[in-house]
Parts: C-alpha cells; structure tokens; sequence
C-alpha cells in the first residue's frame, strides 16, 4: 500500500528546546495509526507542523507525494486532510446542524457561488446524516455550546468527517470523555473507517483505546521516534515502558 | 427567517412608515438621521459584530462616502450614479486597508483603523483643491428620480427609508447564506474555522470591505440630507458613535445596529431638556447601560425573555446571529 503521509528529518524548536526532533515516518493508505507518548513528548506539535498550524524549523510533509510543507490549513483542509482537536472545538453559537455545514460548506463551489446559493449549502441532508451516524439527531437544532462535553467531542469528530476526508487526524479523542461514551466514539470511528476507506492518525493517551483502535502504533519520547509497531509489541517494548507506561502506571 | 424576526421587521417597517406623518420637520430630520446612520452601523455590525473585528474606521467610510457623492453630483454626474460609486470606492478602499491592516486583531487592529480615520480626516481637511478644506462643501442637491423630487424632508425620508430597507435585505440575504455561518465562525474560533477549509483571511477581507461599502452608502445618503458637509463630522467622533451604536443596540444581533441607532440619536435629544448638562446625562446613561447590559439592549432583551420562557430552549430572540433557517 502507498504513504499518503509521509514526514521526513520534521524539526520544531521553540528557542533553544527541539519540540519535534528529526521525526520521519509514514502513514500508509487506510491505517489507523497511534501515536502515543508521555505529556511534553512533542505529539501535538507534530500534528501543528504536519497540519500547516505551525511552520517547522526543518524538514518536509508531504501528502501524496505532494509537498506541502508551509501550506495554510485551509488549502490543506481542501485536499482533504481534517482534523479533530485535543480541547473543545466546536462552534457554541451555531446549532449542531450549522456547525456540520460549516464543516462541508468549503469544500464545494467558488465563494460567490455560497453567497447566491442555499442557506444550508445543500449539505443539510449530508449533516443529518452525520448527526445520525453519530446518534445526535436529537440535538441537531440545539447550539454546541448546550451539549455535554462528551456530545461536543462527538460533534468534533463528525465535523472532521464532514467533508469526506482520505486523511484525519485525531488529537486525543478520547480525552475527558467518559467510558460509555468512548466506546461509543471508538465503535463509531471504526464504523466510520470502514465504510468510508479513510485513513487514521490519532494521538491518544487512553491505552485501550489505541491499542483496540490501532493497527500500528509509533512512540515518541522528548520529541524523538523511540519505537514502531503493532500495538501488541508496543505493549511490551522495555524502552517504551520504561518512557511511557512504566513512569505512568 | 425565524419568526421573531421577522415580527421584528414588521414592527419596525410599521412605525419608520408612519412616523414622519406624526412628526415636525425636526423630527422628520432626526428620523432620516436614523435611517442612514443605521447603514453604516450595519456595516460595523458585520465587522464587529459578525466578523469580530474591532474597527475605528467606520465615520471615516461614511465621510468617503459622502464627500464622493458631494463632488460628484456637483460635478453633474447623476446622484445613483454617485451614490453606487460612494459603496464602490468605500469597498476598494475598505478591501486594501483590510489587506495589510488584518494581520493583526482586537485592540491592535483598532489602533490602526483609528489612524486611517484620522488620516482620511486630514485628508479631507488638507486638501483643499478637491475638497474645500476647512470650509467643506455647501449646497449639496437632494436627487430627483423620475419626477419624483426627494427635496422636501419627507420626501427624503422615504429615500433614506427605502435604501436602509434595501440594503438591510442584502445584508440579511448574506447572513443567512453560507456566508453568515463563517462570519460567525471567524468571530468564534478562527482556529477551528481555518481547520475546516474556512479560508479565514479572505471572508474576513470581505467583511471588512462589504462593511465599509455600507459605510460608503450611509455616507451617500448623509451628504444630501444635511447638504452641508465638513472634514470635522467625519473625525474619530463619528466612528466612536457608530461604535456605540452597534454595541448598545446589540453587537451581533441583526436588529442591533437599528436599536443603537435610535438610542445614539434620540436620547441626546431627550435630554436636551436638562439643557446644559445633556450631554452629561447622556454619558451617564450610556455608561450605566454598559455596566449592566454589556451585550446591548437587544442581548437584554434576548436573556429576558430567556428566562420567562425558563424552557432552558434557546432560540436566539430577534433573529440573533442572523441565521434562521
């Protein structure tokens, strides 16, 4: 199977403190991959550079094959490339249904063709549908800003899916949100991954849930790869217990 | 259109038709004064309030706006013709200012829109081959269309009135369109917005410039119905008014900037009877309204009546945020 992501010698520092240190790796087309490490390793501002949120001190991204190192996220988001948010990123204001055409609306027609065109962007079937496929119909008319925060993090989740993206990034998923609820969320992004042949990349501190969700995961520590492969050998990695899951549990 | 709204349209249509009729000619005046200052504080409405953007720019669009229509009709060009190139020239000027000016936001872009006001207003002053300077420009006709003349005051209403009714249909025609939603997108998380292919630098571009054409046409409207203009009504005054309008209306709200209008306009002269001290008064209103209704009278209204119906349900009143569907 091809990469669609591939990330080469990527470098962020911050002053003098390398955030991201000579990070390579690639995430082939239709995986779920984990990546995973304790607070501070560098997971998040991976995601920044990889996403055009923050430009890196050095090395290249490229999504098929096509550089896009320094391109704004919202041309990025228009190839295809979504994302969810580790803190709560919806739009409190808009209705849930509002928040889900916001999510499409951009990615079809010119801007002039959406100031002429339907209010709902002719995508109001579209977010039902995802509401449904989430089982938040019953708040479609409610703003995002009343749902619970398990309800808001579904939201997120639907809102990157919107726009039929082939690449999402998810940062921490499941964190804050409660059992009942994370089952649901997992059973949904698989549900979604398999109907729609989208790939993963998910940064996650909940153990089980990667380790169910993921086929491969990649662990980083003070910004560097330490080690690479199925959950299961991960799992019982020593140097990974010994920077990750033995500090922690 | 949601309901509310729309009763609120209805109400306000009923009474700016059939109040001139009750009015003296003052009153006629006052009310015109409402009707185009309404415009422009629509406008700011959608660059503050939609868009979240701070700008101190707004009096100086009007007096663009108004000085291109003065000298063009005194130059012979027919007033629409005019009045269409004011909001044209105010969007061009709005869209290159925009351009450099939005790289940054909140109070730093409301510094460098304060010295663009003040720039136009030395402009206006300096320049005196163009303009008249100090002693601005006097005897500015009031249009006829088709026989119909709009020189007596409340002919001129209807003018002021039918344009503000035309206008405000397009501006909500844009807030309930694709549009709307990412205004509202950009003023609540623009991070977010970026991340949803929501090219935030262009739609906030266009917020500023459509704001500022609307700006350009309150100020094609304002010309005509004082017929006398100069630089000094179109210093930072006129801007921090329009900025007080849309924040005592209601900033985000769509029948906000009508409020605020109406307050900013009457209440000096309501309490004008207290004579010397009215402007005082009025100050002190204003600021106790600020301390206890920071979302403005229509932000007011809309928690009141939020908690009467108790329902925890909460439709925005009024046509909040302008997208009903």
């Amino acid at each position: 199977m091809s990469a669609i992501l591939e990330v080469s010698r990527l470098r962020k520092s911050f002053g003098g403190i390398a955030a991201v240190d000579d990070v390579s790796f690639e995430v082939r087309e239709r995986e779920i991959l984990g990546i995973i490490g304790p607070n501070g390793s560098g997971k998040s501002t991976l995601f920044n550079c990889v996403l055009g949120q923050l430009g890196p001190t050095g090395g290249e991204v490229r999504i098929d094959g096509r550089r896009t190192t320094g391109m704004r996220p919202c041309d990025l988001n228009r190839l295809g490339v979504s994302r969810t948010f580790q803190l709560l990123q919806v739009f409190p204001q808009l209705s849930l249904r509002d928040n889900l055409i916001l999510a499409g609306q951009e990615h079809q027609g010119s801007m002039f063709s959406r100031l002429i065109g339907r209010a709902d962007a002719g995508l109001g079937e579209a977010a039902d549908e995802m509401a449904e496929f989430f089982q938040l119909s019953h708040l479609a008319d409610e703003p995002a800003g009343a749902l619970s925060y398990g309800q808001q993090k579904l939201l997120d989740a639907a809102m990157a899916f919107m726009a039929g993206p082939r690449l999402v990034l998810l940062d921490e998923p499941a964190g804050g949100v409660n059992l009942t609820m994370l089952a649901h969320l997992r059973e949904r992004l698989q549900a979604y991954h398999a109907a729609r042949k989208a790939t993963f990349v998910v940064i996650e501190h909940q153990m089980e849930f990667v380790m169910a969700l993921c086929t491969r995961v990649l662990v980083l520590a003070e910004g560097r790869i330490i080690a690479e492969g199925p959950p299961h050998d991960i799992r019982q990695n020593p140097k990974v217990i010994d920077a990750y899951l033995g500090s922690s549990q | 259109m949601n309901r509310a709204g729309a009763a609120a349209a209805f109400i306000i249509a009923i009474f700016a038709v059939a109040a001139p009729f009750f009015l003296k000619p003052f009153g006629i005046f006052l009310i015109s004064i409402w009707a185009v200052l309404t415009i422009a504080a629509i406008g700011l409405n959608l660059t503050l309030g939609y868009a979240g953007q701070v700008s101190l720019a707004q009096g100086a669009f009007v007096g663009i706006g108004a000085y291109a229509v003065a000298l063009l009709t005194q130059a012979g060009y027919p007033f629409a013709l005019a009045f269409a190139a004011a909001g044209g020239l105010c969007f061009a000027i709005g869209w290159s200012l925009g351009y450099p000016a939005l790289r940054v936001q909140h109070h730093y872009l409301a510094f460098v829109t304060l010295a663009f006001t003040t720039l136009v207003f030395l402009v206006l002053r300096n320049e005196e081959w163009l303009t008249n300077g100090i002693y601005g420009i006097n005897g500015i006709a009031r249009p006829t269309f088709f026989g119909w003349s709009t020189r007596s005051a409340l002919n001129f209403y209807f003018l002021c009135l039918g344009t503000l009714a035309t206008l405000s249909a397009a501006t909500w025609w844009m807030l309930r369109s694709p549009w709307g939603r990412a205004f509202v997108a950009l003023r609540e998380n623009p991070i977010r917005a970026l991340s949803l292919g929501l090219d935030t630098r262009r739609y906030t571009l266009m917020a500023f410039a459509i704001g500022s054409s609307l700006g350009g046409f309150s100020g094609g409207l304002y010309a005509p119905l004082v017929q006398f203009i100069d630089p000094g009504s179109f210093a930072l005054g006129m801007s921090f008014n329009l900025l007080l309008m849309v924040i005592v209306g209601g900033s985000g709200y769509f029948f906000g900037p009508f409020v605020g209008a109406l307050v900013a306009v009457l209440l000096p002269e309501w309490t004008r009877i207290a004579q010397g001290y009215y402007l005082i008064i009025y100050a002190a209103l204003v600021m106790v309204m600020m301390a206890f209704c920071p979302s403005g009278i229509l932000g007011l209204i809309d928690r009141v009546s939020k908690v009467i119906s108790r329902s925890g349900r909460s439709a925005p009143a009024l046509g909040a945020e302008g997208i009903g569907s």
